[in-house]
């Protein structure tokens, strides 16, 4: 298996529904507590793993606004492991995802240097680096509904702009999406070869207007004759 | 990249003081060193496992979670941080059992002192090498990822090094042109390939916003990075110098790094005191500290494109 | 690997069903407790509203729970202390009650319109107006007045149900969505979901605004259209649509009142009153029979143009003739509407035309019988899939109420109103227009009023004025400055009691409004006029209670604070009595059940409502022995009857909860809710879900839920009668009470119409434009609502300090760069805030998120937080008064002069850079000082309900795998 996200830039509207999900199902997850810090001053911060980045495409007025949600890419070849001087990361055999061992973490910040999408974030008062987790400790759990055991930022999106699933299973959902829409990675030239993906927009849709211009066009009220119809 | 204040003194120490033990080393054990005798062999050693134990020290410094350290050991097999970890641990047992055969035997090399002089010198080296390519293997940061990096480091630490073994030998009152010219050359080539470098990553390359944002065919800006304060990620990687400063950090680290070492030590050749040898050294150290904080502080890190970058 | 650890103790943790109040959405939410905290919530798959989904602040709820800002116990201010100086001491709720009942029932024995009760972001208006007319007061509103009323008004008064909270496109079926104004609204989930059902089907959508992010980021076409002129565009698109004769004849015959005849004799009385029979019915051209016809009846072939002689011998004309007329006139050309817009001609034409190519080409058909209001059946639902939606974009403008009349007028020419595609109603909308509800005039000591205070005026005789012409209410809906007010003016109220216009007060009631700050026009003046004394020494409002559960700045001036619950602490309804969470084709409705224990020693305003009912003897919340009816808030809920079998709640009724939407109260019928996930759906059968206003089974449905009064056929009126007799009035014409001061006559003369008009937003009559050349706006952020996600530690990371965007190459023009800190200055006032440059916005637009700035010190926020020491409110700028002129419209309200909606974004400002070292955001205000034994607000939050089970990687796996998965 190779479990990942598929966002759909098309839809996503920016709300940071996901990111805020993220953060309360995992802030008592598995490698929870996400820490905040100032929470109620200056500057507030705090570790997050999904965040909502907004950008512009073109300039006025021919412009377009991306909203573009950024979470762990669960890379194929992810570096961000292979820096990793103690083992606290790595990627799972069994379904590529990528993880922080919390008990091995010497927190040197290193994997986080290695990863182009900013990913990973340390939580300052473990001391250990923390990241996405592809909500393992949903997908997982048994006990869940089956139609809950998918990432918390996936269930909660309102413009349904986000899909978990199996890329390694043509079939799959995020699959056919991904082949379907020319769903795009971001950063490919790193070769950092990224499970998630990211669908552009959907050019506008054509509405033809040929059809309901009328040669003759009205300019005056007595240009009407009274059609007989029924009330 | 932030410019971690331990990170900086950990390369720039452990770097000269692997760059003077083996300098010391190769010479000694090749019988070219032209020691006043062991007290100025076993000082030299001294100082360089002071230098690269201070900065060992100094680079637990900014970890996190320091009670996990010694895990570092365990991912040679991909780690370039693991690998220096591991170099650097088994240079020790080397490293002392010949400053230890050096107090017992003196400055006669024997073969027990050939060999773990040898491994010592070579881990030493290896050592400054895995540090580069720590650095160098980051494809997120395109003014590290290259060959210069690691050349750099290694040429660096050598000539401080060097620059350290001269002082350290004038301070025995001993007085080689050679070693000074070794020294004068080695910084000369340091500082060449220093410039190289500077050359080398003004040429962009790499990720763009428009790559990392899947959009090539117009210009992308940021409009919002989705949280107002700073983050994990503006505070380690978001360190912006200007161009300005780095102009400035430049002259310094040429001035105080290389033209200024450079000039004492012509001086010392030309006949003057030795003793000018010794701020030869601190110039030297103080530019290549300078050198060390431009090597973060020009570091853009790709992620920063997410964060309104147009080019790292 | 191993198998996985197992990371909840599902034995540890309960999940229960309520509703969030993160904001007035409604969504359904399941919360699973563990430790008696909030582990998780996420959205109820099976409610209606959200399905499943929720956004931002949805999840949010944890950090709302955890909000330092909560208030913890009644307080009043210190004996002695000054009004705004922060000063409290706690006392208990007996007190505080005791204390509240007293002055209440002395007002409501001597002058009960002394009490000014107005409620904010309320969703519980049918308790609070109930209590208010039980009171006896008709001083009480809700916030509608200063949100989106015009719209409210133009929908009900067009087509029976509107925009708002009343209806939603058909995201199922619609093929062309064309968004008005709009970032977020109250439906902030089903908005976001159906733009993607709609966007998979390959449906077009079309954004109408200034700024483009949020929903306009996914439009398929932005419109940067200039702010307030959305009228013009419309009616622009409604001139192609009739030039290309493009309009849905046999809908406007049918369903619209377009056919009806129009008395013609200007300058006369009468003129432009619809020509009725004897009975008052309606007349209409019979083509076949060559004479007038009564327009209700079926069958008829009534003419849609032309001009004909009445019996009584009257020139008239039919609605589409004048309809006609006037749209067709080149002052609504694209090309002559195209420079005042800022949209270019061919895009209008072009946006009108494919409209008219989806309505009429690619028109949808749903097999399914079905009856008209007349009793004829019909086989198929015909159905033109073009839908809109708007929202403040168009209300918070002073011509929001025509402007959105030409948003309803452009879609029913489209055929689009409640059909299959289009934009449908939800119940209990639609209903007769106007809704047959006047507002209450007459008030008298100890007795309840016999009508609600608010209402729905079809003339100048329903206004609630007095003989001289004079306003009778506090915020002066329903004068000759807002004939239409139909939720009053929550925005004067503190103004016009500080100045005795039309009269002072006693005690003035906030519920859930936080009128010092981001509610408020004129912010700083606003907070003088709360502290201000009359020469007696007394505050101008004597008296001031505040309903708030957090602390936010209104609670500083008040002099009695009634702490509320947090909404996972409460019982509570979403009722079809007001604006329940029904969808286009199911009547639903919910409960809020309480899911912690609150810590704090707060109630429930709602239960706080009941027990002052009882306690001040109210006739509907006590026996007749004058013993209180109701011993809590549920136990109203479940037992009030608002007339026999209709309640608060539409489930379960009847006495074993046999019956649906009506039926005798139910003592398990809470219970039910609990059960059933806390809402209740009724499902509209097949045959009901489409043209309600003239579906005989839909009707029927109606009426026997309360909804409607009869099963008569709503008309849909293109043509408002209404207002032409306010026209007629200002016009010296009319058969009834008329204005004399001539700035009322001209107000009613300019602005009302019986055709959508448009004219200039007010503001921009009053001052010099050239001086202030920017429309400045806000914006609702999706991750936030009004005030009250500052306190959320999580929703504040995303935002602590707001900006004012600018066109990027409007603002480098003038040397600003990106982040620089300007001056803002408008007619009333000005600001200093700092700027950020983007690509999409419209030039000669500025604009900011709404409410995030704060006053230092509220909130639960460290002094120096970036919200007050960064962020600002746009609010300073906007006076609540129009700009002075020295003329007779200097006292009259920054409002739509028809509906009394407060005219937020009619803002006009000018921009300069600000001096070197200028910086922060100014004014700032004195710190709030920290009330009394609340807790500090920690420096760091570790939030979670369990310790961490983590997964371990074996020592194993680290020392063999190499690099990637193997
Ligand atoms: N997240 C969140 N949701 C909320 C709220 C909240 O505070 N936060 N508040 C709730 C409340 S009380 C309300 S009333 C609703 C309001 O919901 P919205 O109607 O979405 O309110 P605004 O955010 O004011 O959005 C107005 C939009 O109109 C645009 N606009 C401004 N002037 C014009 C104009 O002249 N013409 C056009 N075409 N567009 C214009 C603005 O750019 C903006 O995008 O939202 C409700 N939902
Ligand atoms: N510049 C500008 N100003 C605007 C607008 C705009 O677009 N631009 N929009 C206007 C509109 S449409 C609206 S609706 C208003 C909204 O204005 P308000 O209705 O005043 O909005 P809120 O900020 O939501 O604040 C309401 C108060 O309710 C309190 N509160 C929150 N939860 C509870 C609770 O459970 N119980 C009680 N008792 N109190 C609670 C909060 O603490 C706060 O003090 O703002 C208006 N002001
Ligand atoms: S929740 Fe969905 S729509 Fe909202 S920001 Fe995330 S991906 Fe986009
Ligand atoms: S996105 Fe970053 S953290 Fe995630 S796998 Fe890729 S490199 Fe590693
Ligand atoms: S911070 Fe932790 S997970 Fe990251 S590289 Fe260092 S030890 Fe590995
Ligand atoms: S998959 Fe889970 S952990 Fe990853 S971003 Fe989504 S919610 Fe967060
Ligand atoms: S839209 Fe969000 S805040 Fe509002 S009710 Fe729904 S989930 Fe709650
Ligand atoms: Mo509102």
């Amino acid at each position: 298996m190779r479990l990942g996200l598929v966002i759909d830039l098309d839809t996503c509207v920016g709300c940071h529904a996901c990111a805020v999900a993220c953060k309360q199902w995992n802030t008592s997850g598995t490698t929870g507590p996400l820490t905040d810090e100032s929470p109620y001053g200056a500057a507030p911060t705090g570790v997050w793993f999904n965040r909502v980045r907004h950008y512009e495409v073109g300039d006025y007025p021919h412009t377009k606004t991306v909203n573009m949600p950024l979470s762990c890419m669960h890379c194929d070849d992810a570096a961000c492991v292979t820096v990793c001087p103690t083992g606290a990361s790595y990627k799972r055999r069994e379904d590529g995802i990528v993880l922080v061992d919390q008990d091995k973490c010497m927190g040197c910040n290193l994997c986080a240097w290695a990863c182009p999408y900013g990913a990973r974030e340390l939580d300052p008062q473990d001391g250990v680096m923390k990241k996405c987790t592809l909500c393992i400790d949903r997908i997982y759990d048994g006990a869940l509904a089956p139609e809950d055991r998918q990432p918390a930022c996936v269930i909660t999106c309102p413009a349904h702009a986000r899909h978990f699933g199996d890329f390694d299973d043509p079939d799959s959902a995020v699959s056919r999406l991904s082949r379907e829409r020319g769903g795009r990675k971001l950063m490919p030239e790193l070769g950092y070869e990224p499970t998630n993906t990211y669908l552009p927009p959907r050019s506008a849709p054509t509405v033809p207007t040929a059809d309901v211009r009328r040669g003759s066009l009205m300019s005056n009220v007595k240009d009407w004759v009274n059609k007989a119809i029924a009330r | 990249m932030h410019p971690a204040l331990s990170v900086i003194i950990f390369t720039v120490l452990s770097g000269a003081g692997y760059g003077l033990f083996s300098l010391v080393t190769l010479l000694h054990l090749s019988g070219r060193y032209p020691a006043s005798g062991q007290t100025e062999l076993v000082t030299q050693l001294g100082l360089a496992l002071a230098l690269i134990t201070l900065g060992l020290f100094s680079s637990t410094l900014h970890l996190h979670n320091p009670k996990n350290a010694w895990r570092a050991v365990m991912r040679v097999r991909t780690s370039w941080l693991s690998r220096e970890a591991v170099c650097a641990l088994s240079f020790y047992p080397f490293a002392l059992i010949y400053l230890w055969q050096v107090l017992q035997v003196g400055v006669e090399a024997g073969p027990l002192m050939v060999l773990v002089g040898g491994i010592a010198l070579s881990l030493a080296l290896l050592t400054v090498f895995t540090t580069g390519m720590i650095y160098a293997s980051l494809k997120t940061i395109r003014q590290w990822h290259t060959a210069l990096t690691p050349a750099n480091y290694l040429l660096l630490g050598l000539a401080l090094g060097a620059t350290a073994l001269v002082a350290v030998h004038a301070g025995f009152g001993g007085r080689s042109e050679g070693l000074v010219l070794l020294a004068l050359g080695l910084l000369l080539l340091a500082g060449v390939m220093k410039g190289l470098y500077y050359l080398w990553i003004r040429e962009v390359s790499g990720p763009s916003l428009n790559t990392a944002t899947g959009f090539t065919q117009a210009r992308v800006r940021l409009l919002d990075q989705g949280h107002t304060a700073g983050t994990f990620l503006t505070r380690e990687f978001g360190f912006d110098p200007g161009a300005g400063r780095i102009r400035r950090v430049r002259l310094g680290v040429f001035g105080f790094g290389f033209v200024l070492p450079l000039l004492l030590m012509g001086m010392v050749l030309g006949g003057g005191s030795s003793l000018w040898l010794a701020p030869a050294l601190m110039s030297a150290l103080a530019g290549i500290g300078l050198e060390r904080w431009l090597f973060f502080a020009e570091a853009r890190h790709g992620v920063m494109l997410y964060h309104g970058l147009q080019r790292t | 690997m191993t198998a996985l650890p197992a990371f909840e103790d599902h034995d540890r943790q309960q999940s229960k069903y309520t509703t969030c109040y993160m904001c007035a959405c409604r969504c359904g939410i399941k919360v699973t407790v563990e430790n008696n905290q909030v582990r998780f919530i996420q959205g109820n798959r099976n409610h209606p509203v959200n399905k499943g989904v929720l956004c931002a602040k949805g999840n949010a709820g944890i950090m709302k729970q955890q909000s330092p800002a909560r208030l913890r116990y009644p307080m009043r201010r210190k004996p002695g202390s000054e009004r705004g100086s922060g000063d409290f001491e706690p006392i208990s709720w007996d007190e505080a009650l005791d204390q509240l009942t007293e002055r209440l029932a002395r007002i409501r024995a001597t002058d009960p319109k002394k009490l000014a009760f107005f409620t904010g972001r309320d969703q519980m208006q049918a308790l609070t107006g109930l209590w208010a007319a039980q009171f006896g007061t008709i001083n009480w509103a809700a916030h509608g007045g200063f949100c989106s009323v015009n719209m409210a008004a133009a929908g009900l008064y067009t087509m029976g149900h509107a925009f708002w909270e009343f209806g939603d496109p058909d995201w199922e079926r619609t093929k062309y969505f064309m968004l008005w104004g709009v970032a977020e609204d109250h439906a902030s989930n089903p908005i976001k979901a159906g733009i993607d059902t709609l966007k998979r089907r390959g449906a077009k959508f079309v954004s109408i605004n200034p700024v483009r992010t949020g929903y306009q980021a996914v439009a398929d076409e932005w419109v940067p259209i200039r702010p307030g002129t959305d009228g013009l565009l419309a009616l622009s698109m409604v001139h192609v649509l009739l030039r290309h004769d493009r309009f849905d004849w046999d809908y406007l015959v049918r369903y619209t009142n377009a056919p009806w005849l129009v008395v013609d004799t200007p300058g006369q009385k009468g003129h432009g009153l619809i020509l009725r029979d004897r009975d008052g019915n309606p007349l209409a051209w019979d083509l076949e029979l060559g004479d007038v016809v009564d327009a209700s009846l079926p069958e008829i072939q009534p003419a849609l143009f032309g001009d004909y002689t009445a019996p009584d011998g009257r020139p008239v004309r039919t609605v589409m003739s004048l309809l006609a007329e006037r749209y067709l006139d080149d002052a609504y050309a694209p090309e002559n509407i195209a420079p005042r817009c800022g949209v270019p001609a061919e895009q209008i034409e072009r946006l009108a035309l494919e409209m008219a190519h989806v309505a009429f080409k690619e028109t949808i058909e749903i097999e399914c019988e079905w009856t008209d209001a007349y009793g004829r059946t019909h086989d198929r639902f015909v159905g033109r899939p073009v839908s809109m939606h708007a929202m403040r974009g168009i209300s918070a403008h002073s011509n929001g109420f025509q402007t959105c009349r030409a948003i309803h007028l452009l879609q029913i020419l489209l055929g689009t109103i409640d059909v299959p595609g289009g934009h449908l109603s939800k119940p209990p909308y639609p209903r007769h227009i106007p809704p047959g509800i006047k507002p209450a005039r007459d008030m008298a000591p100890n007795t309840p009023l016999k009508s609600p205070p608010l209402g729905f005026p079809t003339g100048p005789e329903d206004l609630v004025i007095d003989g001289e012409g004079r306003p009778l209410r506090l915020d002066k809906a329903y004068s000759w400055d807002a004939p239409m007010a139909n939720h009053g003016l929550m925005h004067m109220v503190i103004t016009n009691a500080v100045k005795g216009d039309p009269y002072p007060i006693d005690t003035l009631m906030l519920y859930m409004a936080n009128m010092s700050w981001n509610s408020t026009m004129n912010t700083a003046q606003v907070m003088d006029m709360l502290r201000e004394k009359g020469a007696d020494g007394e505050y101008k409002i004597p008296f001031l209670v505040v309903s708030d559960a957090f602390h936010s700045e209104i609670v500083n001036f008040a002099d009695l604070v009634l702490p509320d619950t947090t909404y996972l602490e409460r019982h509570d309804t979403i009722s079809m009595l007001d604006r329940p969470i029904s969808e286009p084709h199911a009547a639903a409705d919910a409960i809020r059940q309480p899911i912690l224990e609150p810590d704090r020693d707060v109630r429930p305003w709602q239960e706080v409502l009941v027990e002052l009912g009882g306690r001040l003897g109210f006739p509907a919340f006590t026996t007749r022995d004058g013993i209180r009816r109701y011993t809590s808030y549920q136990d109203f809920i479940v037992n009030f009857q608002r007339e026999p079998g209709i309640g608060f709640l539409a489930g379960w009724r009847g006495a074993q909860g046999q019956n649906s939407l009506r039926g005798d109260p139910n003592p398990n019928q809470w219970q039910e809710y609990v059960d059933h996930q806390c809402f209740f759906v009724h499902h509209l059968e097949d045959s009901q879900k489409y043209y309600r206003f003239c579906n005989r089974d839909y009707l029927e449905l109606a009426r026997h839920a309360g909804w409607v009064g009869s099963v008569e056929p709503i008309i849909l009126e293109l043509y408002s009668e209404t207002q032409q007799r306010f026209k007629l009035a200002g016009q010296g014409l009319y058969d009834g009470p008329m204005p004399k001061r001539p700035e009322h006559k001209a107000r009613l003369v300019n602005h009302f119409d019986p055709l959508p008009i448009w004219y200039p937003p007010l503001e921009q009559g009053r001052i010099d434009l050239e001086a202030y050349p920017f429309h400045a706006i806000t914006q609702r952020p999706m991750f936030m609502y009004h005030s009250w996600d500052s306190q959320n530690a999580w929703l504040r990371q995303i935002c602590a300090q707001n900006f004012l965007y600018m066109n990027r190459g409007r603002a480098e023009s003038m040397g600003i760069a990106d982040h620089a800190w300007v001056w803002v200055a408008s007619h009333h006032g000005r600001i200093r805030v700092q700027v950020k440059l983007m690509e999409g916005v419209a030039p000669d637009t500025v604009w900011t998120w709404n409410a995030l700035g704060k006053q230092s010190g509220a909130w639960g926020l460290s002094q120096d937080a970036d919200e007050s020491r960064k962020g600002f409110l746009l609010n300073h700028l906007i006076s609540e008064l129009l700009p002075q002129r020295g003329d007779g419209l200097d006292n009259v309200t920054n409002s739509d002069p028809i509906t009394g909606q407060a005219a937020w974004y009619d803002l006009r400002v000018s921009i300069t850079p600000a001096k070197p070292g200028e910086v922060g955001a100014w004014p700032r205000f004195e710190s709030i000082r920290p009330l009394p034994g609340m807790p500090d607000s920690p420096d760091q939050v570790r939030y979670r309900t369990h310790r961490r089970v983590n997964l371990r990687r074996s020592l194993w796996d680290v020392l063999t795998r190499g690099k990637g998965r193997s």
